[in-house]
C-alpha cells in the first residue's frame, strides 16, 4: 500500500542568481493498494514522471510524505532508499534502460547479482522468468541485437525477477507500436493477477490507462481521481 | 552484492575498454618499473660497499685506542659479554736491526701474546707457533725487507731482498746507535713460523712478532744502552695498540658502545657500516622520491581513465542507482577499478624490475669493464642493481595508494550521479 500526502515540489531553473521556482507538484495525494494496477495518466509536462521520481525515491520532495506500507520513505537517507528499492520496488522505463554491456540474461540477473543472490539460483529464477515472459532463444544477446519489444521485455522480467511488491512504470510503450503495445499490456495484466504484484503506471495514452483499477489525471501538478474499478 | 561479482562486474567494465584500460596499465607499469629499478641501484651500490667492507676486513675487530693503555684494562675487556678474544700488542718504537746472513733490514717489531693472537684468529702460512725462548713469528713479506748489502744496485733495479725460506732460519736482533749499534746487545731469534698474509693485496705485513716475555730483557738493555734517554722522555718505548674481536658481527655494535661508555676511542667496522647505512638511507630515499613521481605522473593517467569511465557510464550508475544499488557500491566499483589499474601495473612493473635489473648486472660490468680497457681484474665486482623485498613492497604500496587515491575522485562522482539526469542521458 503506497499512500502520499500534501506532496509538493518545484524546479529552480535559471542561471545562477536569477533562478526563478517552477511548481510542478502541488500539494497532491495518492493512494495506491496492494493488488492495484495504479495509472497516472496527463500532458505532457504536466509533472508525472516528477511525481514517479519522488514515489521511487529518485528525488527528495519539497513537502510532503510518501508511505510505503507505513514506512515514510522520504524520512530516509540516500543509501536507505537504495535498499528499499532494491528490496520492493521493480522499474520499468520508457526506453528501457538496460544495460548495454550485460546480455539479455544478465541484465535480468543484475538485481538479483546486487542482492546477493548465488549464481545457481540466479540462474534458475531468471531461466523461469525468461520463459514466462516470452523471451526464450535470446538469453545471450545483447540489449542492441533485441527489438524494442523484446527489450521491453527484458526490462519487465529484470523488474520482476526480484518479486517486489510493486513496480513503477513510465510509459512502458511509449516507445512501441500499438501491436507491441497490447502484448506488453497483456504480460502486465497477467502478471497483476498472477503475483498481485502493485503496478503503478505513467501514461499519456488513454488505451493503456484503462487496463488500471484506479486511475488519476494529472493537470498542471495537481492530482485528480478519475474512477475506480475494483480488482477481479 | 557479493565480492566474485564485483569482480566480474568490473571485469566486464575493463574488456569493454580494453585498449585505454591497457594504456593507463602501461603508464602504471613504467612509473612503478622506473621507481623500482633506480632505487635498486641504491640498494646494490650499498651492496657493493658494504661487501667490499665486509669481505676486505676482520669483521668482527673492534680497534680500542686510549692514551695508558695496561695489561690489566686489555684483560678487563676480556670480560664484557661477547667478546672472544683480547689482543694486546705493544710496537716497538725505538728503530731495531734485522741481520740474517748478508741481509740487513729495519724491523717492524710486535710484543704480543700469542695464545690471545691465536683466540683472534691469528693463523700461519707455514711454520708453528713459538714453543721455546727465542723462537719468533714473521709477517708474510719479512724477507723482503731484509737487503743484500754488499750487492751494489743499478739504475732501476730493486736493491735483492732476502729470497729463501725464512723457516727456521735464525737472524739477530739490535737496536739502531748512533755509534755502536750493539752496545744494548744483540738477539738472536729463530722464525718458527709466517703468518698468513692479509686479505687485501696492498696491506704491507713484514712485522716481527715476539712474545710479550722478551720485552722486559730487551727494555732494560735498551734503557741501559741509552744514557741520553731523560731528554727523550717523551718517547715511550712501546706503543699499545688493543683489538677486541667480538664471537659474532651481531654483537660488535653492542661491544662497541660498552667500550665508548668505558670511555675509549673505538672503531669497529659497525661504525663504517653504519655511516654507509645512513648515507644510503638518505639516497635510497631520494630516489624513491623521484621514482615517487614518475607514478605520480601515470596516476594522471589513471585519474583521467577513471574520470572518462565515470562519464561514459553515466546512465548505467544512473541504472544501477535506480535498480537499488547504494552509493556505496558504485564508489566500491569504481574504486576496485583503479585499483585493478594499480595492481596489474605494480604485478608487471615487479617482473620487468627484476628482468632489467638481471640484466644490468649481467652486461654493465662488461660494458664497464670494455669501457676501462679490461684493466679492472677479477678483484672488480660490482652489484649494479638490487631488489629486496622491502623496495617491492614500498614501490607497491606507494603505486597502490597513487592508484587508489586517483581514483577516489572518479569514483566520488559516480556516487553523486543523479539518477533522473542520468537515466535522461543519451547512449
Ligand atoms: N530537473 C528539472 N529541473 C527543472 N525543471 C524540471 C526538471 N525536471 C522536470 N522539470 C519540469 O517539471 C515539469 C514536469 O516535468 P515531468 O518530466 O514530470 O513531466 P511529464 O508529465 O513526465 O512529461 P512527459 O509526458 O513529457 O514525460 C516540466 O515543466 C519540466 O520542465
Ligand atoms: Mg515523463
Amino acid at each position: 500500500m503506497i499512500e502520499v500526502k500534501g506532496l509538493s515540489h518545484s524546479f529552480r531553473v535559471g542561471k545562477k542568481g536569477k533562478e526563478t521556482e517552477v511548481p510542478v507538484l502541488k500539494e497532491l495525494a495518492l493512494k495506491a493498494r496492494d493488488g492495484e494496477i495504479v495509472s497516472i495518466v496527463g500532458r505532457s509536462g504536466s509533472g508525472k514522471s516528477t511525481l514517479l521520481h519522488i514515489l521511487a525515491g529518485f528525488l527528495q520532495p519539497d513537502a510532503g510524505r510518501v508511505l510505503v506500507d507505513g514506512t515514510d520513505l522520504t524520512a530516509m537517507g540516500e543509501a536507505q532508499r537504495a535498499a528499499f528499492r532494491l528490496d520492493r520496488f521493480g522499474f520499468v522505463f520508457q526506453n528501457f534502460q538496460l544495460m548495454p554491456g550485460l546480455t539479455a540474461f544478465e541484465n535480468i540477473e543484475l538485481p538479483l547479482t546486487l542482492k546477493g543472490v548465488p549464481a545457481s539460483e540466479r540462474k534458475r529464477k531468471v531461466e523461469e522468468l525468461m520463459e514466462s515472459v516470452g523471451l526464450t532463444g535470446i538469453r545471450g544477446h545483447y540489449p542492441n541485437e533485441l527489438s524494442g519489444g523484446q527489450q521491453q521485455r527484458v526490462g519487465i522480467a529484470r523488474a520482476l525477477v526480484t518479486e517486489p511488491p510493486v513496480i513503477f512504470a513510465d510509459e512502458p510503450t511509449g516507445s512501441l507500436d500499438s501491436e507491441t503495445e497490447q502484448d506488453i499490456l497483456n504480460l502486465i495484466l497477467s502478471l497483476n493477477r498472477k503475483y498481485g504484484i502493485t503496478f503503478v503506471i505513467i501514461t499519456h495514452d488513454d488505451e493503456v490507462a484503462a487496463i488500471a483499477n484506479r486511475q488519476y489525471r494529472m493537470h498542471d501538478g495537481e492530482l485528480a481521481e478519475g474512477g475506480i474499478r475494483h480488482v477481479v | 552484492m557479493s565480492f566474485k561479482d564485483q569482480i566480474a562486474f568490473v571485469r566486464q567494465h575493463i574488456r569493454r575498454n580494453r585498449l585505454r584500460v591497457f594504456m593507463t596499465v602501461l603508464a602504471a607499469t613504467m612509473g612503478t618499473a622506473f621507481l623500482i629499478v633506480l632505487a635498486s641501484v641504491g640498494f646494490g651500490l650499498q651492496k657493493t660497499i658494504k661487501d667490499d667492507i665486509l669481505s676486505n676486513q676482520m669483521v668482527t675487530q673492534i680497534e680500542v685506542y686510549s692514551e695508558e693503555m695496561t695489561d690489566a684494562k686489555a684483560d678487563a675487556m676480556k670480560e664484557i659479554d661477547h667478546v672472544e678474544a683480547v689482543v694486546h700488542r705493544k710496537q716497538l718504537v725505538p728503530a731495531a736491526i734485522g741481520e740474517l746472513e748478508a741481509y740487513k733490514g729495519h724491523l717492524n717489531t710486535y710484543f704480543t701474546n700469542f695464545k690471545d693472537e691465536q683466540a683472534s684468529g691469528f693463523r700461519l702460512a707455514e711454520g708453528r707457533f713459538p714453543e721455546k725462548p727465542g723462537e719468533v713469528i714473521v709477517g708474510s713479506q719479512f724477507a723482503a725487507q731484509l737487503i743484500a748489502e754488499s750487492v751494489e744496485v743499478k739504475e732501476g733495479e730493486e736493491p735483492a731482498s732476502y729470497d729463501g725460506s725464512v723457516i727456521g732460519q735464525t737472524f739477530t736482533f739490535s737496536f739502531e746507535g748512533e755509534n755502536d749499534e750493539t752496545a744494548s746487545g744483540t738477539w738472536p731469534f729463530t722464525i718458527v713460523g709466517v703468518k698468513e698474509a692479509p686479505g687485501k693485496d696492498w696491506a704491507f705485513d713484514g712485522y716481527l712478532y715476539l712474545d710479550e716475555s722478551f720485552m722486559k730483557e730487551i727494555e732494560s738493555a735498551y734503557v741501559a744502552a741509552s744514557p741520553d734517554l731523560d731528554e727523550q722522555e717523551d718517547m715511550p718505548f712501546t706503543n699499545s695498540s688493543v683489538n677486541v674481536y667480538a664471537d659474532d658481527l651481531a654483537n660488535v655494535k653492542a661491544i662497541t658502545q660498552k667500550l665508548k661508555d668505558d670511555g675509549y676511542a673505538v672503531y669497529s667496522v659497525s661504525e663504517e657500516i653504519e655511516q654507509i647505512d645512513v648515507f644510503f638511507l638518505a639516497l635510497k630515499a631520494g630516489l624513491i622520491f623521484v621514482g615517487t613521481i614518475a607514478i605520480l605522473i601515470a596516476s594522471i593517467g589513471i585519474f583521467n581513465t577513471m574520470t572518462m569511465a565515470v562519464t561514459e557510464r553515466t546512465r548505467e550508475i544512473g541504472v544501477m542507482k535506480a535498480l537499488g544499488a547504494g552509493p556505496k557500491l558504485i564508489q566500491r566499483l569504481f574504486l576496485m577499478e583503479s585499483a585493478w589499474i594499480g595492481l596489474v601495473g605494480t604485478v608487471i612493473a615487479v617482473v620487468i624490475s627484476y628482468g632489467v635489473s638481471f640484466a644490468a648486472n649481467a652486461i654493465l660490468p662488461i660494458i664497464v669493464d670494455a669501457a676501462l680497457g679490461g684493466e679492472t681484474g677479477d678483484s672488480f665486482e660490482v652489484t649494479f642493481s638490487v631488489i629486496p623485498w622491502q623496495l617491492v613492497l614500498i614501490a607497491s604500496a606507494i603505486s597502490l595508494t597513487v592508484a587508489m587515491i586517483s581514483g577516489w575522485r572518479p569514483a566520488r562522482k559516480a556516487t553523486k550521479t543523479d539518477v533522473i539526469g542520468a537515466l535522461r542521458h543519451e547512449l
